[in-house]
């Protein structure tokens, strides 16, 4: 066995030591740990760690195959997402022990904090003490087992999986019922006990799902036939939008739930223009190979940045929303182009990693798919705050979408409406959030760059908070951006528009000089290059698109996304419909209309008189209505507005 | 968004609180890299009320003047001048005041930056980390029963020295807190308690907890009373600590969505975000620590 001492090294060398030492086998002793947080995380070798005191936060966590022992107390998340392997904690616990795991076994001694087990898919979390409030709390599968009391609202939320007390079952949490234990039940969880040498109580209580939540009492209905041209272009009060959404909540007696994007006039880039004459733009047939674009993103803090050819990214958007061939479809043509494909909330394929030339790995709050081996083998790792179409809330993915497939690449059970939890259970604020960071880091050697994905809310302060949290760059995303499913409430009342978005954003940092800590990724119902040199003309470094790639790659804008039987075999999990897609074919559509978002870019760089894409400037830009000339400070120019332009011949 | 810590000695003599929090504090500056602050007791037997005020560098062109504006307008109050000194950017002075503490805290607010009073308490609280503070305040030299400690990691609010943590009770002697989370219906409390006459000296919901408890312990109300009755009335997220001359406590939500745990033996109570923050009272120590429960609260006074 080989001691490290934590009174003489950083948990990081610590950490870099003990990954090295588990490739080679060895047995590891860790000494003076004093609460000190990410003790282990980030190893995936069948070794054992003995953590001779207490451990802080995330103690074991995103690690496989691993024994550990902790002689005295853990702080929040021990076992973080764990794999499989085994943590034994001596003392208590706190919060959200065993949180999200998928698969190991985790036995704390003493009592265990609130939340335990929170989004737990796979595996075992015994607690031989008590347990605080919401033991369960949204689990989606394994089982718990506490030997004392079982605090109030147990299995709130669960899903699936079991929960065993022996002592008293204070409370029942929502969705949750009472059961009969079998025999078998019985005699697995004494095996269990008598493995790890605790002694089996007399009789146990069940608890498990109830089942009155997990689908929708009514099933969604598909939308009437609505253009979404009139459906998002008309200004009468009362109109067919109005009177469809009343005739078919008069059926459901419930809110909405809709895919596609935001649908209401709202200030947007196409409000602004360009101040120059750009009479000039296209006349070099060269310009794509004189303008400068290749961008790199991420690697301000000394990470491996993502190399762009453009300014230009996939926006996330998961398999699940979207079918297994879609993303691999959109996998190939961002790496056509030499941009970045990113999973979304579902989880990471093969096939994808495959096929996309650069990955952005998206980890949401019920840690759908999330692991660290996939960690790993991805290129940039996100933490999904938000998103513009629905800041606040979770992804919904109805139950037509969740295949037994796509349920098992997720750790959930299959044929439930999917409601992923809005929040994380281990960041409920800034001072959380960078604990999170720290574990991603430490997981990853600190060679990946951790990005996170903001939906535009009260944007001026979370930016500032990425920034002081130290992520590498974040996605800024507006309220006109999509989603696969949202309610449709949210989507069109909650938020900023994108453009609001960038120029709070921006002043922001500025305020704290930060401006050069962090990078910006605009999204948010950007459609083309035109879109794109605007958004970083005003101060992003670069851009993501999400619906556009989806048209570009055969979408027909029906908006029944959240249905699951999408005639064109992209939003959708049924093999019937998906067969209908050639990924093959998407992906050079999907590439072609990528080149021509680069000719955009750089035809329009070179036309404002520069040869690299890092200095567009706001200068070059003047406003088309008072409202963006409110949002933005930019010049309120009427004689540069579209008619004027479009009389020039100039398109806007 | 931050880090707390408060830290208890039992016995009537003078332990070095300061040094205790500024380790403590030390252990959790990641949750707040901000702001840094101290709340430190220790009782003055002469009864003379101690007072700082913070001199911003920034807008105050004339220090002196500053200064000479307090003094007189002290004086003009009925306050006799007993000691003055000018650590950092802090006028500190001790005064004889027989009259409304409550008054003359307001009448003070209106002329200067005042960061507390009390004839125990004295809040510490600049930019920058438990270290950098201490450098400035020799906060290390403190010695005491009790105090408060805070890191902070601003959002709402600014990073400046007024906006940091600890809060004083605007008003109320030696009441101070340290608040970890957020409190949502705060407008709705404060123009309540505005409507009764407090005045408030910043938009922090923090100081909203201070003086809420405060207004309580003022009607006679017990301190263990009144955090019963902050955990109906606050909405929102908080774990939060509150001392007194004599007591310290803590109120936790019913949602546990803060952390907190605390440590007890025959010399002290520590209680803290993380229990980093509390090994760093006993390195090398696994400790028996116990995380409060949800809607839970408690306190403890020093022995006298």
């Amino acid at each position: 066995m080989v001691s490290l001492d934590l009174a003489e090294l950083s948990v990081r060398d610590a950490n870099t030591q003990l990954r090295k030492l588990g490739e080679a086998g060895e047995n590891i002793e860790v000494l003076n740990p004093d609460a000190r947080h990410h003790i282990g995380v980030g190893l995936t070798a069948p070794v054992d760690v003995m953590v001779n005191g207490s451990a802080g936060y995330f103690c074991a966590g995103l690690t496989d195959q691993a024994r550990f022992t902790v002689t005295h107390n853990v702080g929040w998340g021990v076992g973080d997402n764990m794999y499989s392997g085994s943590v034994v904690v001596g003392g208590n616990a706190g919060a959200i022990p065993g949180v999200a795991i998928r698969g190991a076994e985790i036995v704390i001694k003493g009592n265990m904090g609130s939340r335990a087990g929170q989004v737990m898919k796979a595996g075992t979390l015994c607690c031989v003490g008590n347990a605080n409030f919401m033991a369960g709390y949204m689990m989606y599968g394994g089982r718990i087992i506490i030997l004392g009391d079982s605090g109030e609202r147990l299995g709130e939320d669960m899903s699936s999986g079991e929960i065993f007390v022996a002592g008293k079952v204070q409370d029942l949490g929502s969705d949750a019922m009472l059961t009969d234990i079998s025999q078998s039940e019985v005699d697995s969880l004494c095996e269990f006990l008598d493995r790890y040498e605790i002694k089996a109580p007399k009789s146990f209580s069940k608890v498990v799902n109830a089942g009155t939540k997990l689908r929708y009492g009514t099933p969604e209905q598909p939308m009437r036939s609505i253009p979404f041209s009139s459906f998002s272009g008309t200004s009468s009060y009362w109109n067919p939008k109005v009177q469809e959404d009343v005739v078919i909540k008069s059926q459901s007696g419930r809110y909405r739930i809709r895919g596609y994007g935001g649908a209401r006039p709202l200030p947007h880039l196409s409000d602004i223009g360009f101040r120059k004459d750009l009479q000039n733009a296209g006349s070099d047939r060269n310009v794509v190979n004189s303008v400068e674009m290749a961008t790199e993103i991420g690697g301000i803090n000394g990470a491996r940045p993502l190399k762009l050819s453009m300014p230009v990214m996939i926006a996330p958007m998961s398999y699940g929303a979207l079918s297994r061939s879609t993303k691999y479809a959109i996998a190939m043509g961002s790496a056509m182009s030499g941009i970045a494909e990113n999973t979304g909330e579902g989880g990471m394929s093969d096939a994808q990693r495959d096929a996309a030339g650069q990955l952005i790995f998206q980890c949401l709050g019920g840690r759908l798919g999330w692991n660290i081996h996939d960690m790993r083998r991805a290129d940039a790792l996100e933490i999904y705050i938000s998103q513009g179409a629905k800041p606040g809330l979770g992804g919904q993915l109805m139950a037509k979408k969740v295949t037994p497939e796509l349920a098992e690449i997720r750790g959930i059970p299959s044929g439930i409406d999917l409601r992923s939890p809005s929040r994380h259970p281990d960041i409920l604020g800034a001072d959380d959030l960078v604990i999170k960071v720290e574990e991603f880091r430490e997981a990853t050697g600190y060679e990946v760059p951790v990005s996170v994905k903001l939906g535009a809310g009260r944007i001026r302060d979370d930016i500032k908070i990425a920034s002081k949290d130290g992520f590498d760059f974040v996605e800024l995303d507006g309220m006109q951006g999509s989603t696969g499913a949202g309610s449709a409430e949210v989507i069109d009342n909650v938020g900023i528009p994108t453009l609001s978005a960038i120029i709070e954003a921006i002043e922001a940092l500025e305020e704290i000089g930060a401006r050069e800590k962090i990078q910006l990724v605009l999204m948010g119902g950007l459609r083309d290059g035109v879109d794109a040199v605007k958004a970083l003309c005003l101060g992003a470094d670069a851009v993501a698109f999400g619906t556009s790639v989806i048209v570009a790659g055969g979408c027909i804008s029906c908006m029944q996304c959240h249905v699951g039987q999408c005639v064109t075999g992209i939003a959708t999990q049924d093999p019937e419909h998906e067969k209908r897609y050639k990924p093959e074919i998407e992906a050079s559509n999907i590439h072609r209309f990528l080149e021509s978002v680069r000719w955009q870019i750089a035809a329009l760089t070179d036309a404002l008189g520069y040869s690299d894409v890092k200095n567009l400037s706001r200068d070059d830009l003047v406003a088309l209505t008072p409202e963006a000339a409110d949002i933005t400070g930019l010049p309120y120019e009427p004689a540069a507005g579209p008619s004027a332009m479009r009389e020039k011949g100039i398109n806007v | 968004m931050c880090g707390i810590a408060g830290v208890m000695y039992r016995g009537s003599e003078n332990f070095g609180t300061g040094e205790a929090l500024i380790r403590m504090l030390d252990g959790c500056q990641h949750r707040g890299p901000d702001s840094t602050g101290f709340a430190l007791y220790s009782p003055e037997p002469s009864g003379q009320l101690k007072l700082r005020f913070f001199i911003d560098p920034v807008v105050t062109v004339d220090v002196d003047g500053a200064i000479a504006s307090i003094r007189a307008r002290l004086l003009d109050l009925g306050a006799t001048i007993e000691e003055e000194a000018k650590p950092g950017d802090n006028y500190r002075v001790m005064i004889r005041y027989t009259g409304d503490v409550q008054k003359l805290s307001y009448e003070m607010e209106h002329a200067a930056k005042v960061i507390s009073i009390g004839t125990s308490l004295e809040i510490v609280k600049d930019v920058g980390t438990a270290h950098d503070v201490d450098d400035r305040y020799q906060v290390n030299q403190f010695s005491g029963t009790h105090g408060l400690g805070h890191v902070r990691l601003a959002t709402e609010s600014d990073v400046k020295p007024e906006a940091s943590h600890p809060f004083w009770a605007t008003g109320f002697a030696d009441v101070a807190i340290v608040h970890n989370g957020q409190i949502t219906n705060y407008w709705k409390m404060r123009r309540r308690l505005e409507q009764r006459g407090f005045e408030f000296t910043t938009d922090n919901d923090s100081e909203l907890i201070a003086v809420y408890l405060a207004d309580k312990m003022a009607q006679g109300i017990e301190l263990k009373e009144a955090l019963a009755s902050s955990i109906d009335d606050l909405d929102g997220t908080f774990s939060f600590l509150v001392s007194t001359e004599d007591e310290i406590g803590y109120a936790k939500d019913r949602l546990a969505a803060k952390p907190m745990i605390m440590y007890e033996d025959d010399d002290l109570v520590a209680i803290a975000s993380e229990e980093v923050s509390l090994n760093r009272l006993f390195p090398g120590r696994a400790l028996n620590t116990r995380e409060p429960a949800p809607g839970s609260f408690a306190t403890w006074s020093r022995s006298i």
